[in-house]
């Protein structure tokens, strides 16, 4: 069943969601659980009735990693209906910081690593630090309750990517995980695209710190210019030309970063002597002589709020939420957006869950990717992992591993590529309902089934609406409902 | 390069071509797998270890042959299956086992594996369940990456839920579920059930080996055993890959690597001879990460050095010696003494990959190169 919702009727859900976000924002307490490492007291399960997936369900399936099975109720509770609990719903999600996170801070606290300062990062093995960065990702997702902005970390990971076994960003990955994916997710994207152009390790990844004019022979590194305009900003297609690249180039020249034989090792600096001082032309924009460090701002500036880069970025984050192949009307929409609020990146969402395609347009039909479908699954069991890195030798088999993308266009985002993995979510489905993924993970069907009233119930709540007549039929041949019904086609689907 | 034309090697029934990739970790010794003929220096450096003149098995009149050990091997040669590859290596020059079996895993400085790569990048419908194999306990870092990819020690242990319980039912519903709704998922699940059906019947079946073929009981004859009932099987099967450990021989190399190469060779031979007409559509690679220092050192051994010798079998091999051995004459020996490095692997593996269907995604494979 589609909800009817008018334009006007949407705009009206976001006044009231806007209006209402103090009534929960710090609706979070300590419990002694919390203290204990053990799994928090859950909220009743009213699992989901409709025969098509509701709009609460539809908005936890998109802005979440998927909904734990006392997540539907409580977003139901926010608001008189549909419509203003998921307005109230994506109100909080939208301010990440005012939700209650301590269990989830607490546990990626323990992985000491990850929260090094940038020069002590090299005191740690590179393995280390890559385990400590995977568990703290799958942590976030799987446990965190800003659960959207663990969505947005993942798009920019993608958008920004970096492959962690690239020199150095075996150390400095981390680093630009905490100081510029997660730290600008939700915020500006002029502020999150120049923290990415001077990370150290984006320096490292695209070669930029290689990337000098000292004399007449030398050439700049064009790499990350060309990145810069084809992945992060305009696009392919995005109007900018062979000259552009160049000319961008010229403008970063001098920007490096100090490797890790030398001291301060990690730093980035703008060394003059190797910066091309000339005058360039970027896009059409004169930029003179003599600008130094400056031209990097000026670069930025120019491509970041290019319109092709709002209609690139909109594109994306519209396949991110909405469809593999948008239309035009949601796109422009969003890109509008992007421009007017000048790169907000709140502002830019809520665009994209106001389109009449996110509300109205089909919904159960994004193919979840290997990382969402395994997060989404130990979601809807709760299951109690001690052991993350059993998680991620699924993900390695998925190809879907954080953090080790080989090219800088980060994992695709759309099904084609991922329907391959089928045979390993199977694997996974029936493994995780047997606990037979490893001792560390646990999950208790029975108690599940009873929670939800049912295996009816605990089926509502894993495909967020009423199983089929022959969902229901063959749960109950197969003898195993929970492996059947993560392994089934209705849960690879968000 | 001496490599042949590049047209698309054509699958096997189900349309995929296989490539299996055997990686002989620690280090093989280049100069005894493939010894350089006529070159007297060859002696005064290997006094104890190097093969004698009269028993290197000659390659034509090439300047290097083979080990006597690969007697089985020089008939698919002289057949014109096998590519003989001395003075390979990365440029990988810490002689460290780990950094150099990763680069040359990853084929550079890069996430995941070149096989990996291949998959998902290219041409052609996308990756099966049972696309990629890796025969052994853990996932190699060459496969790392690819979109879907098995690690199993033989198809007796492998199943759907490999654990406890029976899977029969859970099948029989994923079929009608995955066949009722109609969606990019439902070829991909009736396939996917296709293959374990296949792995299921083989399992049963267990038919022996053709043409008269004869592994030994290892678990290097037993993977390739394994490879080539699934190719036969038509699970789509497009990447293997298999190690052969054991190969670090800084003491008495001789009665190490001896019986290795023995395994080594009668393993390919017993898979070619399975295979049969098969083989036009099957590429195995031999590679090492490393050959070792030229000279012998006091205990017998040989340690690491840089440049090796690769083997290259089947496929639209023509048989012939890529390259020439390298001459070990003190001038032109690098590092502390070792053979130098004249091929790079990837410039041995892009030809492989082309004719396996990378298409354009070469760049994205080996983006360094």
């Amino acid at each position: 069943m589609k909800p009817e919702i008018s334009d006007d009727l949407s705009r009206r859900i976001f006044l009231r969601g806007a209006m209402g976000v103090s009534l929960f924002a710090t609706s979070g307490c300590e419990k002694i659980e919390d203290f204990l490492g053990m799994e928090p007291q859950e909220g009743p399960v009213v699992p989901p009735s409709g025969e098509g997936v509701d709009l609460v369900s539809h908005v936890l399936n998109r802005l979440t990693f998927g909904p734990d099975p006392s997540e539907y109720a409580r977003v139901k509770g926010l608001g008189v209906d549909d419509e203003s609990a998921v307005a109230f719903f994506l109100e909080e999600q939208l301010s990440p910081n005012e939700i209650e996170d301590k269990r989830t801070q607490r546990a990626v606290r323990r992985l000491e690593a990850i929260h090094a300062p940038l020069g002590e990062l090299y005191e740690y093995k590179e393995d280390h630090l890559l385990e400590q960065l995977t568990r703290a990702t799958l942590i976030r997702a799987t446990r965190s309750k800003r659960q959207l902005f663990e969505v947005m970390v993942h798009f920019w990971s993608d958008h920004f990517n970096i492959d962690i076994s690239k020199k150095e960003c075996r150390w400095l990955k981390v680093a630009d995980d905490r100081e510029v994916v997660r730290k600008h997710a939700m915020g500006n994207f002029s502020a999150l695209l120049k923290a990415s152009a001077l990370s150290p390790a984006m320096l490292w990844y695209l070669d930029g710190r290689e990337n000098r004019k000292s004399g007449e022979s030398e050439k700049p590194n064009e790499n990350y210019a060309r990145e810069l305009l084809e992945l992060h900003t305009l696009g392919v297609g995005g109007g900018y030309t062979q000259k552009d690249v160049m000319e961008v180039a010229r403008c970063l020249s001098g920007w490096t970063v100090r490797g890790k034989d030398r001291f301060f090792k990690g730093k980035v600096e703008f060394h003059a002597d190797a910066h091309d001082d000339g005058a360039k032309v970027v896009l059409g924009n004169e930029i003179a002589s003599g600008g130094g460090r400056k031209d990097l701002d000026d670069i930025l500036e120019i491509v970041g709020m290019h319109p092709s880069t709002a209609r690139f970025l909109g594109r994306k984050l519209c396949i991110r939420f909405i469809s593999d192949d948008p239309s035009e009307a949601s796109i422009k929409k969003v890109a509008g957006t992007f421009l007017s609020s000048n790169g907000n990146i709140k502002e830019t969402l809520r665009a994209v869950f106001a389109t009449q395609e996110f509300l109205q347009g089909p919904r159960a039909q994004k193919l979840k990717r290997p990382f969402e479908f395994i997060v989404s699954a130990l979601r809807g069991v709760r299951a109690r992992v001690s052991s993350e890195m059993d998680v991620v030798d699924y993900l390695i088999r998925m190809g879907h591993a954080p953090f080790q993308y080989p090219t800088p266009d980060g994992y695709p985002d759309i099904a084609s590529p991922w329907t391959g993995t089928l045979l390993w979510r199977w694997h996974f489905a029936i493994a995780l309902a047997r606990n037979e993924v490893s001792e560390n993970i646990n999950v208790e069907e029975e108690v599940l089934i009873e929670k939800a009233g049912g295996v009816d119930g605990l089926a509502a709540s894993l495909l967020g609406r009423n199983p089929s007549v022959e969902e229901k039929a063959a749960i109950e041949r197969s003898g195993e409902p929970l492996a059947l019904l993560m392994a089934s086609p209705g849960f690879q689907w968000k | 390069m001496e490599m042949k034309d590049t047209g698309i090697i054509s699958g096997n029934g189900d349309e995929q071509a296989t490539l299996v990739v055997v990686f002989l970790r620690g280090g093989a010794d280049g100069l005894t797998l493939v010894p350089p003929v006529g070159n007297s220096d060859y002696y005064k450096v290997r006094p104890t270890l190097a093969v004698a003149e009269k028993d290197i098995l000659k390659l034509g009149d090439a300047n290097c042959g083979l080990n006597p050990a690969f007697s089985g091997l020089l008939n698919i040669y002289k057949e014109g299956g096998l590519t003989v590859a001395p003075g390979v290596g990365s440029s990988d020059k810490t002689r460290s086992h780990f950094y150099a079996q990763d680069l040359m895993e990853h084929g550079g400085q890069l996430a995941g594996g070149w096989l990996g790569r291949f998959l998902r990048y290219r041409e052609g419908r996308p990756p099966s369940a049972l696309s990629a194999v890796a025969l052994g306990k853990a996932m190699p870092e060459v496969l790392r990456g690819a979109p879907a990819a098995t690690v199993m020690e033989s198809l007796e242990t492998f199943s759907l839920g490999s654990g406890s319980g029976p899977t029969e039912s859970l099948q029989t519903e994923l079929g009608a579920l995955y066949g009722a709704k109609e969606n990019i998922l439902g070829p991909v699940a009736r396939d996917t059930l296709q293959a374990l059906g296949r792995v299921e019947r083989l399992r049963r079946e267990d038919l022996p080996p053709e043409n008269g073929a004869e592994y030994r009981d290892d678990s290097f004859s037993n993977g390739l055993r394994q490879t080539a009932r699934l190719i036969k099987a038509r699970v789509g099967l497009e990447a293997v890959s298999i190690d052969l450990n054991g190969w670090d021989s800084h003491i008495a190399q001789s009665s190490l690597i001896s019986p290795l190469m023995t395994l080594l060779s009668e393993g390919l031979a017993a898979f070619h001879r399975d295979l049969g007409e098969l083989m036009n559509a099957v590429t195995v690679v031999v590679m090492t990460e490393f050959g070792r220092r030229v000279a012998e050192n006091s205990s017998f051994g040989t340690d690491h050095g840089r440049g090796g010798s690769m083997f290259v079998m089947g496929g639209s091999e023509r048989g012939n010696v890529l390259g020439e051995m390298p001459v070990i004459e003190t001038g032109i020996l690098v590092g502390p003494g070792d053979v130098p490095v004249v091929t790079d692997y990837r410039d041995l593996l892009s030809p492989i990959l082309i004719r396996h269907g990378a298409g354009r995604a070469m760049d994205k494979i080996f983006p360094e190169n």
